[in-house]
């Protein structure tokens, strides 16, 4: 491809317990490219969070990163510290959680939240701040007025689009979304990810996708990498992937999807009529 | 259980809490033999200071200070555990019996721990006491077991309440098993920790509140414990004729009994609840980590 | 307000178990209720107050129940009857006399404790594991085993006595005369400062703990995660973000704790001699006075009732979970 937005090379990450260091990532290696969308699937404890919050420098002690570099627009992400990581911070590469419950400060309105990031980072003039967090709320199909409410006001769905506007605020280059629909319903799931795809299309950042859904993944993704042990062992795109699987693991994992057309399981020894 | 046990016995804090509250106890059993002289014994001039015959200094009365605050420990440990185990016991039944049966059950036993609870309970203990008159070991801890069952009785309930929908008891219940079983067997093991900690916790209270209840007066004066203690050292004004010692043996029991106590307290609140541990990493592995790093640097 | 309305009631509720308490106690005594609760007002009150007084307690002649209800009238229109030791002066007197000196104590001690305790709390918890938090948390910890009673011994004796520092007793000098003069005042608040920072240290241990627990607890959750990732200030983040959530289990625990609150300045009255309610009442237990000792348990239950509601008031306004539309 051409010169990749995000470069990560032999990234190691280790976990400190009391007598120990445990290998949570071991030499994982990819590149995303601009506007490109790579899905990270795997079970869990398969390493694909650590390797997401190792490239988002949000990884604390007992954990620490201990090989490889990350550079994202060219910069070494790893080398940052203090004051520059901070200021890094969500404007270069920002972040979508799990749980739209509690990403948000309940006691903050939406409104201060937004207010909050625009101060962090410089913009400190009130009626650009209203504007611009007007125009991002607009953007997720959520009306300027409800700027003034409280998280619990709002549903799990409508509330996971907040943090979808707010990840989007800086106008970052890639954005790490982990898990960001497996708390929802199936139907508000697929309507967030249409939405997302709708933003990627005329924003044009990339996105570092965490999944154990595969399904889901071969829909929304350009390229798949499948994680397996702190390992990443196969990347591809979803259709080359699913045809001609290069690892025992990736052909086991895309078997495993529970297909529609398929022959019901037998339960028990002696065979249904 | 075993995990428990081990955390445990990782914890610094708790193995001094331990050592400390063990050598109390020792001192309870063994007083009449580690005394060198009889609590109520005429041994000494009135209100001399600490000496090498006196190690702690004599009372009014010219009795051995140190005696009577070891003779003192078993009344103050018997009362305290007393009465700790009373609270304990309520609590833990009032606890777990609104949060499993749920319902009007726990409405009514709710209510009744949320009353127990807001009503001030030195206020309530010093009315009861004060009809009572001369109040023995024996009546303290009751007063103060009757009376202080509430904070127990609401954190089980809460415990109770989360484990309850947990498969396992579920299963036991879809197994028929009748409710006591279910308790006993299901759900009292996983309230251990936070029994271990309430009973601790109650000790600690009633130890405290039986000394200040004596040092208001409302003790039986003839009885030797570190609140009658200072009861006498007051009504004789020992710290304004300058005998300072007639108070701070007491006090220096308390506190140490105290300490000792509450250093178990903490160590099992660790244990109870893993995010409160400060993991301290290992400096051999922060090396190790600092020396993978480096490699990589020079990559 | 369905929220406070529920809380009023049970308010309401625990208000009239104390009472009942107060009616119960005397009559489950062995002997007759009368010669318990007036063995020594016999012979320190003429016979009409002693009538008076058994009107107010309801232990005239009559049935229980019909006995039961005169005292709650007593106790709803607020007569508490006639204090024995402090004779002429009724129960309410002697309690109202004494009563804000015991809340100045109470308040000015809390307000210390808290706010110290609290940021402790926080600055230990934000840099868990920090030499500030290794040796804060335990030493806090052990701090709250040492029983008020002990803390205000020693406090009275080092500073007190021993090193004369401070006044040892009352809260003024006797010979002066009372009234909003700068001596006086001044007075005031010198004999102020053993007790209220007595009463402080009592408390201090439980906020460093109840917030450092709270905070670390929290520090996982999502939206503080995010506020790093977010590039938020470390000082909002740590305020506003953490801090602020962490503090709702503190407002509650505080409405909870006062009761010890409250008993550990009865105490610290006592050895400081400050005419509070606290040694007012250890006056009336020595000289056996019923009325007094019994008015006092109300008067106690309803400053911890009002403290909690308070306290679900304070909650109201800081948590916008609580309000519904």
């Amino acid at each position: 491809m051409t010169t990749p937005l995000l470069s990560v090379r032999g990234l190691c990450v280790d976990y400190a317990t009391s007598d120990r260091l445990v290998r949570a990532a071991h030499e994982v290696s990819f590149d995303i490219g601009p506007g490109e969308v790579l899905g990270l699937a795997g079970e869990s404890g398969s390493g694909k969070s650590t390797v997401a919050f190792a490239v988002a420098r949000l990884h604390r002690p007992p954990a620490f990163v201990t090989g490889g570099t990350v550079m994202l627009d060219g910069t070494d992400v790893l080398a940052l510290e203090g004051e520059d990581l901070r200021r890094w911070r969500w404007r270069h590469l920002s972040v979508v959680l799990q749980s739209a419950m509690n990403a948000l400060n309940p006691l903050l309105t939406v409104e201060a939240q937004f207010r909050d990031l625009f101060e962090a980072h410089g913009i400190t003039n009130r009626t650009e701040i209203a504007d611009r967090s007007a125009e991002l709320v607009r953007m997720v199909g959520i009306s300027p007025d409800r700027l003034r409410d409280h998280p619990h006001r709002f549903s799990g769905g409508m509330r996971q689009r907040l943090v979808i506007a707010m990840a989007l605020a800086l106008s970052p280059k890639l954005v790490i979304m982990d898990e960001p629909t497996t708390a929802l319903d199936v139907v508000v799931q697929r309507e967030i990810l249409e939405e997302v795809a709708e933003l990627r299309r005329r924003l044009g950042f990339s996105v570092l996708f965490i999944t154990h859904d595969l399904a889901l993944m071969s829909q929304f993704c350009d390229r798949v990498g499948i994680m397996l042990n702190g390992q990443l062992v196969e990347t591809a795109a979803p259709s080359d992937m699913i045809a001609a699987p290069r690892h025992p693991y990736t052909a086991k994992l895309w078997a495993s999807l529970p297909r529609l057309d398929a022959d019901p399981l037998p339960l028990s020894k002696e065979a249904a009529p | 259980m075993r995990s428990f046990l081990t955390a445990l016995r990782g914890n610094p804090k708790a193995a001094v809490g331990a050592v400390i509250v063990a050598i109390f106890l020792a001192v309870a059993l063994l007083a009449p033999v580690l005394a060198p002289a009889g609590p109520n014994q005429r041994v000494a001039r009135p209100h001399e200071a600490p000496s090498a015959e006196h190690v702690m200094g004599s009372t009014r009365m010219g009795r051995d200070v140190l005696s009577q605050t070891i003779h003192g420990t078993r009344t103050s440990l018997a009362v305290g555990l007393a009465a700790g185990a009373l609270v304990t016991v309520l609590g833990v039944a009032v606890g777990i019996t609104a949060g499993y049966f749920g319902g009007r059950v726990d409405e009514g036993l709710s209510l009744l721990t949320n009353i127990v609870l807001v009503i001030p309970n030195l206020p309530l203990m010093l009315v009861l006491a004060a009809f009572i008159g001369q109040a023995g070991p024996l009546v303290i801890a009751g007063i103060i077991g009757f009376t202080s069952w509430g904070w127990g009785a609401r954190v089980v309930r809460a415990q109770t309440l989360s484990l309850r929908e947990r498969d396992f008891v579920r299963a036991a219940e879809l197994l028929g098993e009748p409710a006591w079983r279910v308790i006993g067997s299901e759900l009292l093991p996983n309230l251990v920790s936070l029994v271990g900690l309430n009973f601790i916790g109650s000790v600690l209270y009633a130890v405290i509140t039986e000394a200040t209840l004596e040092f208001l007066g409302l003790g039986d004066p003839l009885i030797v414990s570190w609140g009658t203690m200072l009861y006498h050292a007051q009504a004789t004004s020992a710290l304004q004729v300058g005998a300072w010692w007639e108070m701070a043996a007491p006090c220096l029991a308390l506190i140490l009994f105290g300490s000792g106590l509450s250093l178990m307290n903490f160590a099992l609140d660790e244990v109870a609840n893993p995010r409160l541990r400060t993991l301290k990493v290992p400096p051999a592995l922060l090396a190790a980590v600092r020396a993978r790093g480096a490699g990589r640097e020079a990559a | 307000m369905a929220f406070l309305l529920r809380r009023i009631g049970f308010y309401v509720a625990a208000f009239l178990v104390a009472a009942t308490f107060n009616f119960l106690v005397p009559r489950l005594m062995p002997g007759d209720p009368v010669d318990v609760m007036f063995a020594q007002a016999g012979t320190a009150l003429p016979p009409e107050s002693l009538e008076a007084l058994k009107a107010t307690f309801g232990l005239m002649d009559e049935p229980l129940p019909v006995q039961y209800l005169r005292y709650l009238g007593s106790v709803f229109t607020w007569d508490l009857g006639l204090s024995v030791k402090f004779h002429p002066l009724s129960v309410n007197e002697v309690l109202w006399r004494a009563l804000p000196w015991t809340l100045f104590l109470v308040l000015t001690a809390s307000a210390l404790a808290f706010a110290a305790g609290t940021l402790a709390g926080i600055h230990a918890a934000w840099r868990r594991g920090g030499r500030f938090d290794s040796v804060g948390a335990p030493a806090a910890v052990m701090l709250q085993a040492v029983p008020p009673l002990v803390v205000s011994l020693v406090a009275l004796y080092l500073f007190g006595i021993a090193l004369k520092w401070l006044p040892t007793g009352y809260a003024w000098a006797p010979l002066l005369d009372p009234g909003w003069t700068p001596e006086f005042l001044g007075s005031v608040a010198a004999h102020a400062v053993l007790p209220v920072v007595t009463l402080a240290l009592t408390q201090l241990g439980g906020y460093v703990v109840t917030m450092r627990n709270s905070m670390i607890n929290l520090l996982g959750e999502d939206y503080i995660v995010l506020g790093t990732a977010k590039g938020l200030d470390d000082r909002r983040l740590r305020m506003a973000y953490a801090a602020r959530n962490a503090m709702l289990p503190t407002v509650t625990s505080f409405a909870m704790t006062l009761g010890a609150v409250f008993g550990g300045a009865l105490i610290t009255e006592v050895v400081f001699n400050y005419p509070g309610l606290g040694y007012t009442l250890y006056q009336g237990i020595t000289a056996r006075d019923y009325p007094l000792i019994q008015g006092q348990l109300l008067v106690m239950t309803l400053a911890m009732l009002t403290a909690n509601l308070a306290a679900d008031l304070v909650c109201l306004a800081l948590d916008p979970r609580l309000r519904r539309a």
